[in-house]
């Protein structure tokens, strides 16, 4: 554990290497890339399972002195972090494996790679940070991987404008978490976690203040998680190769935000207000997101929305004091959502489209990638002995138990949207006939078949972790030794459990009527409503709306300012030019050669000098 | 040991404008070469001396003092004299470097200037003695004198080597700051007859201590008046919004290489003249206008950030961006504490390095394709992937991502505000996200998108071309992730600056 600050290293060097020599090792790239990332991943576990046993390891050296003021550097491994090390290597593993089939024969190969290496060293930096100063520092790094992926095809239009909104979206929250990391620091003075928990403990700062730096914080993390109102990016950030939707905007990046406020909850539970506003956003993301992905037509959108909506889950249950519930979703969400992705990269590449209207039949061609897909949508919608029915079942117990009734009912809402679209999503793809020709249609290499294979399993099986049944070993691990993150478990009554189970499957069961066994016509939704309709469709207008209002308003500003310029700048400008011209024109009419009048203004001159040096005694000032 | 080790380094570059004289003024390579090689001996002194102090030398061995013009007083005859004195401490020290560094990487983007390359490799090096004089003089009149150097060959350089109107652009230059070193010239007259000497560090100490008696009194309105002198004469170099429209046209229209010293070092100028003369010669007066100062620079900060919005000039992004962030030199020093004069003084070297990679960049691009206008450009990371991505590099680097220089002192300058005047801080802080709105639009409208027009064929970097990118690259993410490099050297500078605010 004392060596841990190496694991972001090995993707950072094949970060390094890549960019020098990427184009000579053209496609062994990829060997840079994963044994690099096998390393960090080995070690990580190796680390997790040290971790088990012995107690947190922190070391920090000073990085900048400022005055009196120390700012350090280090890293710690605690439980939180040694499971997200695990999570981040794991996925950035499989992925790095994964690009070697998606990725083959674009021209860009070892740029794809380096680029993954950019971002899986900004992850696992940031995952290792012990304070908020570095922790925001990997943030903005990880940020610029996610751009860079995202616009990674940047001779096409609607990458490029993705990748701008990816990064200017996130930079909005990350404004709230500056101002914020700011504001603590000059209240605790320093910007270690465990001092400001300790000065959140001992009650020194004021609970205004406390809950103004936690809802500014929370910004940074609605931001980097997609929360509403800043989830817009996500969605578009789908324009980027399918394996970096699965790493970034899927299972790594976009938990950071669910991370940052596991890693300073003690902070937010010493504020109701601020809680309760991670716990109304969460919960109102998670369904606004579902209803969106209802409708789409797009199979990579369909799942961004859920997950934001799944990201709107994780911040519920951290918002209902469920510490363990949300790091627990945000686990099994990272593989069923990278299994997901990484099945609809392997759809996409053996259709070549993505609008899941022109898919169907795909089950008979693809005898691995469906059930695999089908296990991923198992998982996410809740179905009993699938890991996502065990960390869904924990936020619904945080939620019921904290007392957000309404809140409550409208996760089991969502919990039921999800699992009609998501079934909706398999049966366009997977069932009935084919809507184009997929004669053609075949599995894809192993390269990428094997890494689904894992998160298969791991999406059936990482569940078991924390389970009513077979004991809380994540949960009671997580909270140990720390009473502010509260129970690793809730006892709940089994009625959630039934209810989440029945809402699950009445989804699937209504997706199968309509989208399976079509006894229900598809325009049920669309026909009966198409008003509901194009409002889910257009995504309730929420990027319209910004185009009209924030971004009207700066660029009104700027032209505003930009006539301001041309005629209140620019006037000082002639002024004092006109003034110089001015002053030299009249000068120069008096070099009229008149001896008389150069005497007389001289005499003048003298005069005025003479009268003032009389009244002011010689001083001039 | 060390005596006229300084002067050699401040006019080693006479050296070259001595042997370029006897160049033929055909022989273009030649000359290039002399330009280039001329500026290394500053260069190679300036690291030197930055390693030795790291290594605990002490900077008073490199101080020199000769007597130079008396004008003599019966009461003591070292009153009223003006001697030649150079000398350094840790802030000077660190421009002296960026000085350095930035004339030589200059001096091989020069290599894009298409005629009579011996006068500009002349008045080039002619920059360079001004501009390291600036930093190297011990009193007023001799910084004046180094001052007004930088300003006549810069005139000459824009006026004659740049883009279509360039004879604009350099009057409005040499009228703005001749104006501003008119105001200068008076502020060091009044100090120089009032208290008989020019000497920077006697004159801090004398206006400093209530205590002590100078020769002639200077009231407290007087001290204002003389400060806000030096803001005028300082803000319109630095330049303090609204004195800022000469610098514009100069960014545009003036060759690539000059807007690099320009915007890297001339407009620092301005900083260290606020900094040194400002902050340290009437501190008390400084601290009551701290809030003025910080209002200003918040201005600057957004007022900069909208208008690079709007422009389709590549470079007139840039030159707002240069006002942008010069107000975070502005509200570092408004914030009157450690963190927020660290984070300005920072700023003043981040941004020399940051602000002479996107222009060396510019230079590039347009050697290219011949154009700097967005619109016209767009999917350039196709033909030129190099280029395109140490653009975005810089421009990152700009926008303050962490783990390059930009960061560290915008994040310092905004701490140190957010102690001193948090909602104000605020503010500014929405200048974070208006910079990232402004440069990605202008970068990625150049570098992505379709490939407008068959730039396919265009080259990428050029091996000697790599020099200059890869070497302020280094720096501005050497100083990014281990800023102690700059942190150290300024240290006691700082100490001796906040001692005088009292902070």
């Amino acid at each position: 554990m004392e060596n841990a600050w190496i694991i972001p290293l090995f993707p950072l060097l094949s970060f390094v290497i890549l960019l020098l020599f990427g184009r000579r090792l053209k496609e062994a790239s990829a060997f840079v890339g994963i044994l690099l990332t096998l390393a960090s991943f080995v070690y990580s576990m190796l680390v997790l399972f040290e971790r088990f046993s012995a107690p947190t390891f922190k070391t920090e050296a000073v990085w900048l002195s400022i005055g009196d003021i120390q700012l350090t550097s280090g890293f710690e491994v605690n439980q939180l972090n040694a499971l997200m090390l695990f999570i981040v290597s794991l996925v950035s593993f499989l992925v790095h494996i994964y690009s070697k089939g998606y990725m083959s024969g674009d021209e860009r190969f070892s740029v794809f790679y380096a680029y993954l290496g950019l971002f899986t060293f900004a992850m696992l930096g940031l995952v290792l940070s012990p304070n908020l100063l570095q922790t925001y520092i990997f943030w903005e790094l990880v940020g610029v991987g996610s751009f860079l992926l995202i616009g990674f095809y940047f001779y096409k239009e609607e990458a490029k404008a993705a990748a701008k909104k990816a990064f200017i979206m996130t930079r909005i929250g990350d404004a709230g978490l500056f101002i914020g990391m700011i504001l603590l620091f000059w209240q605790v003075g320093s910007f270690e976690y465990d001092e400001i928990f300790r000065a959140v403990d001992k009650g020194t700062i004021s609970t205004g203040m406390i809950t103004l730096t936690a809802i500014l914080i929370f910004a940074g993390a609605a931001g980097k998680s997609g929360q509403f109102p800043l989830h817009t990016w996500l969605p578009d950030a789908m324009e980027g190769p399918t394996p970096v939707s699965a790493l970034i905007h899927a299972a790594t990046m976009v938990a950071a935000g669910v991370y940052l406020v596991a890693a300073l909850f003690p902070l937010f539970t010493a504020s109701d207000t601020a809680l309760m506003t991670v716990a109304l956003v969460g919960a109102f993301t998670a369904i606004f997101a579902a209803s969106i992905g209802l409708v789409q037509t797009d199979i990579k959108r369909v799942l961004a929305y859920s997950t934001v909506s799944q990201l709107g889950y994780m911040m519920l249950a951290l918002g209902s004091a469920g510490y363990a519930a949300g790091i627990f979703h945000l686990m099994t969400h990272a593989f069923f959502k990278a299994l997901l992705f990484l099945a609809a990269g392997s759809v996409i590449h053996a259709v070549h489209t993505q609008d899941i209207e022109k898919m169907g039949g795909l089950w008979k061609k693809m005898r691995l990638t469906g059930p695999l897909f089908l296990i991923g949508t198992l998982a996410i919608s809740g179905v009993p002995l699938f890991s996502g029915f065990f960390s869904k079942d924990e936020i619904l117990i945080a939620a019921w138990a904290h007392g957000h009734t309404v809140l409550f009912w409208l996760a089991v809402v969502s919990a039921f949207f999800t699992s009609f679209y998501m079934f909706r999503l398999f049966f366009m793809v997977f069932s009935g006939e084919p809507r184009t020709d997929i004669s053609k249609v075949h599995e894809p290499p192993s390269a990428m078949t094997l890494p689904m294979v894992v998160l298969g399993i791991l999406a059936v099986v990482s569940g078991y972790v924390n389970t009513p049944w077979f004991g809380t070993f994540l949960g009671d691990w997580l909270t140990e030794g720390n009473e502010a993150l509260g129970n690793g478990h809730m006892e709940g009554s089994a009625w959630i459990m039934l209810v989440a189970t029945v809402v699950s499957l009445l989804g699937i069961f209504l997706a199968w009527l309509i989208y399976g066994k079509k006894t229900l016509s598809r325009d049920w939704l669309a026909g009966s409503s198409s008003m509901t309709y194009s409002i889910l469709y257009n995504k309730y207008y929420i990027d319209e709306f910004y185009q009209l209002s924030f971004v009207k308003i700066a660029k009104g500003i700027s032209n505003f300012l930009r006539i301001f310029e041309a005629f209140f700048v620019e006037g000082i400008v002639k002024g004092i030019a006109g003034a110089v011209q001015g002053l030299g024109k009249t000068g120069a009419k008096q070099q009229d050669g008149q001896v008389q009048t150069y005497g007389a203004v001289a005499f003048f001159g003298l005069a005025v000098l003479i009268v003032i040096f009389a009244l002011t005694g010689g001083y001039l000032l | 040991m060390n005596i006229y080790v300084l002067s050699f380094l401040v006019f080693s570059p006479l050296l070259g404008i001595l042997i370029l004289a006897f160049v033929p003024k055909t022989r273009e390579s030649v000359i290039k070469l002399v330009g280039f090689l001329a500026t290394l001996p500053a260069l190679i002194i300036s690291l030197i001396i930055y390693f030795q102090y790291r290594a605990g030398t002490d900077l008073s061995e490199y101080a020199e003092h000769v007597g130079w013009i008396k004008f003599g007083n019966f009461e003591d005859p070292n009153l009223f004299t003006i001697d030649y004195e150079l000398g350094l401490d840790g802030f000077s020290l660190v421009m002296i470097v960026l000085t350095a560094v930035l004339s030589a990487l200059a001096a091989i983007a020069s290599i894009h200037i298409k005629k009579e390359w011996k006068g500009y490799y002349m008045l080039f090096l002619l920059l360079e003695i001004g501009m390291l004089g600036v930093f190297a003089a011990e009193n007023l009149i001799l910084f004046f004198i180094f001052f007004e150097i930088t300003l006549i060959s810069t005139f000459f350089l824009v006026g004659k080597w740049g883009y279509f109107e360039k004879e604009k652009a350099a009057f409005s230059f040499l009228i703005y700051n001749g104006l501003g070193s008119a105001v200068l010239l008076i502020v060091i007259m009044v100090l120089f007859s009032r208290t008989g000497t020019s000497n920077i560090a006697e004159l801090t100490e004398l206006l400093s201590e209530d205590g002590r008696e100078t020769l002639l009194p200077i009231s407290e309105s007087a001290r204002f008046g003389l400060l806000a002198a030096l803001l005028i004469a300082f803000g319109v170099k630095l330049p303090i919004f609204p004195l800022h429209s000469w610098m514009l046209r100069v960014h545009v229209e003036a060759p690539p290489p000059v807007v690099m010293l320009h915007s890297g070092i001339l407009l620092k100028i301005g900083a260290f003249g606020l900094i040194r003369f400002g902050m340290g010669i009437f501190p008390e007066q400084f601290s009551k206008s701290a809030g003025l100062i910080a209002v200003l620079g918040i201005v600057n900060l957004l007022y900069g950030a909208f208008l690079a919005f709007v422009q389709k000039d590549f470079k007139m992004v840039l030159a707002y961006s240069s006002i942008s962030h010069m107000g975070i030199v502005l509200i570092g020093l408004g914030a009157l504490n450690e963190a927020g004069i660290q984070g300005a003084v920072f700023q003043v070297v981040s941004h020399g390095l940051i602000s002479a990679l996107l222009f060396f960049l510019v230079g590039v691009f347009y050697e290219r394709v011949q154009t700097s206008f967005i619109p016209n450009l767009g999917g350039m990371a196709k033909g030129m992937p190099i280029s395109s991505g140490f653009l975005l590099a810089g421009a990152m680097a700009s926008l303050g991502l962490p783990g390059m220089s930009g960061f560290v002192s915008e994040f310092m300058a905004f701490l140190g505000l957010f102690e001193a005047r948090p909602i104000l801080a605020a503010v500014g802080a929405f200048s974070i996200i208006m910079t990232a709105v402004y440069l990605l639009r202008a970068v990625l409208g150049i570098t992505f998108g379709r490939t407008e027009r068959n730039y396919a064929g265009v080259m990428d970097l050029r091996a000697v071309e790599f020099v200059p990118v890869l070497a302020l690259m280094g720096l501005i993410v050497l100083i990014g992730v281990y800023p102690a490099v700059l942190a150290e050297p300024l240290q006691t500078t700082l100490e001796t600056i906040l001692l005088g605010i009292g902070g």
